[in-house]
């Protein structure tokens, strides 16, 4: 909870005197049947949110039945198939997310190695739900379990299979010029198929999936297919590990709503892309995150690379060392549009596009390397260097490129066996934007109750304003308190690739969990 | 049998409801108007979309007249620009307090007379809706300009069916200003020429109260200071009535 101040510095305005985000769950479990129920109070919630996110109440509830090789669920559920790209509910609570599904969801596994799924359901939006029906099967066979000479030769196959149909019956109205309007489908289909291979170190995945024609506010009312194709490689060895990806989506915003209103910004989404860009943790290499492009589609590509170098060598010293290097790029795909004068049929149509070809901009591109090394046995250092490329005007809507190079040092001491003191110091170069960032941390623990952490992140560059934050959580048994007073900056708070944009905010912040 | 599986699987991959190229659009006559619509549309220079919204706007006056739909472009919001030494900026504090107010969230973002927040993709069909339906009153709005100093605007009111209550405002807009825009595909367009831009409130933000009985003519005469960066050859004024159910007529009128 926030106790919000005005502050005139940072834009941070008192919308209240009291804001929360509250949740209690309940979860009862035996052998045969669970059952849950979630209440949530966000009747005043904290800044940044939807409108329509304010309220309170039960939007989740159900129960499950187990019996023998089957599992039926009724009431709310989250459900994923495959990756993704078709079907993915799920909830975050700091976007704000929850999507889950009010409806069935039959679980059968047949035969040892294979996995069928169907459900069925409406889909929520706050407190709502969206009146269209969500259905959806989903097929996995782990071939190895069936042939079992695979497994002799440590070699596991994996198929999938799914299918997700949205049905809505659509009475939006809206027009591509005073005289035509769009005829909805009432029927939207979309498949996915995928394969993995797995043998010793080496793993392989490839998935593709497509979307019927679904015109929607975020393609701008198109008719064109939609389509996410996937390869992804790694190897992994002891203190070796290589991950190569691509992939290529276009025109994959899958809502489960016609309506504008509801579609816009991040409800009702039936499925999910993951973003090929590293899950950043430090202050100011998250400052300019990556959202993925559903709509506009894109070509992603994420090579990492992390090495252990062993204790009592040349470079792993005496404790020894660890290297890690990811690089990311993201960047448009191909679309020629339709010539539309005079014809609103055209506009229908869209953009032709070369699967293999690339768009003109940049999305996003990220070079980040990480040294993390034991240099005593009581210190602990980790530095790292990041080349960024943000297309703020993709991501954001205006802003043009920003080009980055981040410096961070992440020290840790122990002082004593119970008393460990952590500090960052962090500078963010750029000539766009706002300019340089600087950001400096530190953070005493002295396990197992208590947490001290004193941060400022200062704007060096334009506003020279001071994020100052500090906080103290104490943790005793189930119970978990965190305290504190701070400024946070507006910008964008993101997580695997979906993005909330959250306003300034000034004020004490008070955070309480509880788990019985 | 065995082929029950592949029959299966084709029906579910096939069993969409394919719509053919023809048919993806359904065409329908354009409405014959009862009265005028008010479109205010909540932009800013700084929206990659907003142009988008400006372009519906423009197909709705090139079918139902400038006089009937009547469109305000109201600058500020998050994606407005107020303008430095170099850039003109068009938002004002009073397009920064009515975005405030009706509490919206996106832009462009528009209230088709003042029936809740409508998305640019719907407004032709709320256009639709609210020009079908009768209005209480009728309006007329005409406006003279004294040496470049002063307009001076004169507003009628005429009570068509039963009793009238709400607030009369009066605004000031100008067409034809080129200034920045954010461009759709991310390009700043210094030459883009804004339209019916929100100016001025000329009888305070929120206007005021008046009631008006059916067959009963009210007028009021308001006079407004011509400010240097307006350009008096362009503007034209905007006046309407409104209460809590929503816009109850509008009317506009060029300066003469």
């Amino acid at each position: 909870m926030l106790l919000p101040q005005t502050d005139e510095k940072t834009g941070a305005e008192k919308t209240g005197d009291f804001l929360t985000n509250t949740y209690a769950d309940l979860l009862l479990q035996s052998k045969y049947v669970d059952a849950g129920a979630r209440l949530e109070y966000l009747e005043h919630p904290l800044p940044g949110f939807e409108n329509d996110f304010a309220g309170w109440g039960v939007p989740n509830f159900w129960v499950k039945g187990r019996l023998g090789k089957g599992e039926l669920t009724a009431g709310t559920f989250y459900e994923q198939f495959g990756s993704g790209f078709i079907l993915r509910t799920y909830e975050e609570r700091s976007l704000g997310i929850d999507n889950s599904l009010l409806g069935g969801c039959l679980v059968v596994k047949p035969v040892q190695g294979v996995t069928l799924k169907i459900l069925s359901g409406k889909q929520r939006r706050y407190w709502n739900w969206n009146k269209s029906l969500i259905s959806g099967a989903d097929a996995e066979v782990d071939i190895d379990q069936l042939i079992p000479t695979l497994q002799e030769h440590n070699l596991h196959l994996m198929t999938g299979f799914s299918w997700v149909n949205k049905y809505e019956d659509s009475d939006e109205k809206v027009y591509v010029s005073p005289a035509y309007r769009v005829n909805f489908p009432k029927y939207v289909n979309a498949w996915d198929v995928r394969v993995s291979l797995n043998s010793g170190p080496w793993s392989i995945l490839a998935e593709y999936a497509q979307k019927g024609a679904d015109p929607s506010f975020a393609n701008n009312y198109i008719f064109r297919n939609g389509s996410a194709a996937m390869l992804s490689g790694s190897y992994s060895q002891k203190g070796l590990s290589v991950l190569l990806q691509a992939k290529r989506s276009e025109n994959m915003s899958f809502k489960s709503t016609n309506n504008v209103s509801k579609a816009i910004g991040i409800s009702s989404a039936i499925n999910h892309l993951p973003a090929f860009t590293q899950d950043q943790t430090y202050a100011l290499a998250t400052l300019y995150p990556y959202a993925t492009q559903l709509a506009d589609g894109e070509w992603a590509y994420q090579a990492e690379l992390g090495y252990n170098f062993k204790r009592k060598t040349a470079l792993g010293g005496k404790y020894g060392m660890n290297i890690k290097v990811n690089y990311s790029y993201v960047r448009a795909i191909d679309r020629q549009f339709c010539d539309t004068t005079n014809d609103p049929l055209a506009a229908t149509d869209g953009y032709s596009s070369s699967f293999f070809k690339w768009g003109d901009d940049t999305y996003y591109q990220d070079l980040d390397i990480t040294v993390t090394r034991k240099l005593s046995k009581a210190f602990k250092l980790s530095l790292m260097y990041m080349n960024q490329r943000y297309n703020k005007t993709i991501i954001e809507g205006e802003g043009g490129m920003i080009h980055s190079d981040i410096f961070i040092a992440d020290g840790k001491y122990q002082l004593s066996p119970k008393t460990t003191l952590r500090g960052e110091v962090q500078y963010l170069t750029t000539k766009d934007d706002q300019g340089d960032w600087a950001y400096g941390l530190l953070e005493l623990s002295l396990v197992p109750h208590w947490m001290i952490t004193v941060s400022d992140m200062y704007n060096v560059g334009e506003t020279h304003i001071h994020y100052y934050q500090g906080l103290v959580t104490c943790n005793f048994g189930q119970h978990r308190l965190q305290a504190g007073y701070g400024r946070t900056r507006a910008g964008y708070n993101c997580a695997g690739g979906v993005c909330r944009w959250i306003p300034a905010t000034t004020g004490f912040t008070v955070s309480y969990n509880y788990n019985f | 049998m065995r082929y029950i599986p592949i029959c299966l699987l084709t029906l579910v991959l096939t069993a969409c409801d394919h719509i053919d190229r023809e048919d993806r659009l359904i065409y329908e006559k354009p409405v014959t108007s009862k009265r005028a619509v008010l479109l205010e549309d909540f932009t800013g220079q700084r929206c990659i979309n907003c142009p988008k919204g400006t372009e519906v706007i423009e197909q709705l006056v090139a079918e139902y007249g400038d006089t009937t739909v009547v469109a305000v472009g109201i600058h500020g919001g998050p994606l407005g620009f107020s303008g430095n030494t170099t850039t003109l900026g068009l938002a004002t504090e009073t397009g920064d307090e009515y975005y405030d107010h009706w509490n919206l969230e996106y832009q462009p973002v528009g209230l088709v007379n003042r029936h809740g927040a409508v998305n640019y993709p719907e407004w032709a069909a709320a256009v639709k809706e609210e020009l079908l339906k009768p209005a209480p009153l009728n309006l007329r709005a005409s406006a003279t300009a004294d040496n470049s100093q002063a307009l001076h605007i004169s507003i009628t009111a005429m009570g068509t069916d039963g009793t009238s209550s709400g607030k009369l405002q009066v605004w000031v807009l100008e067409d034809g200003i080129t200034a920045m825009q954010m461009m759709p595909d991310g390009t700043a367009n210094a030459d883009y020429v804004h339209n019916h831009v929100f100016r001025k409130a000329v009888n305070g933000t929120w206007g005021v109260e008046i009631t008006i009985k059916e067959g009963e003519t009210r007028t009021w005469e308001y006079t407004q200071t011509i400010e240097p960066s307006w350009n008096i050859r362009n503007l034209s004024f905007v006046t309407f009535v409104y209460n809590d159910y929503g816009v109850l007529q509008v009317a506009k009128a060029h300066l003469r």
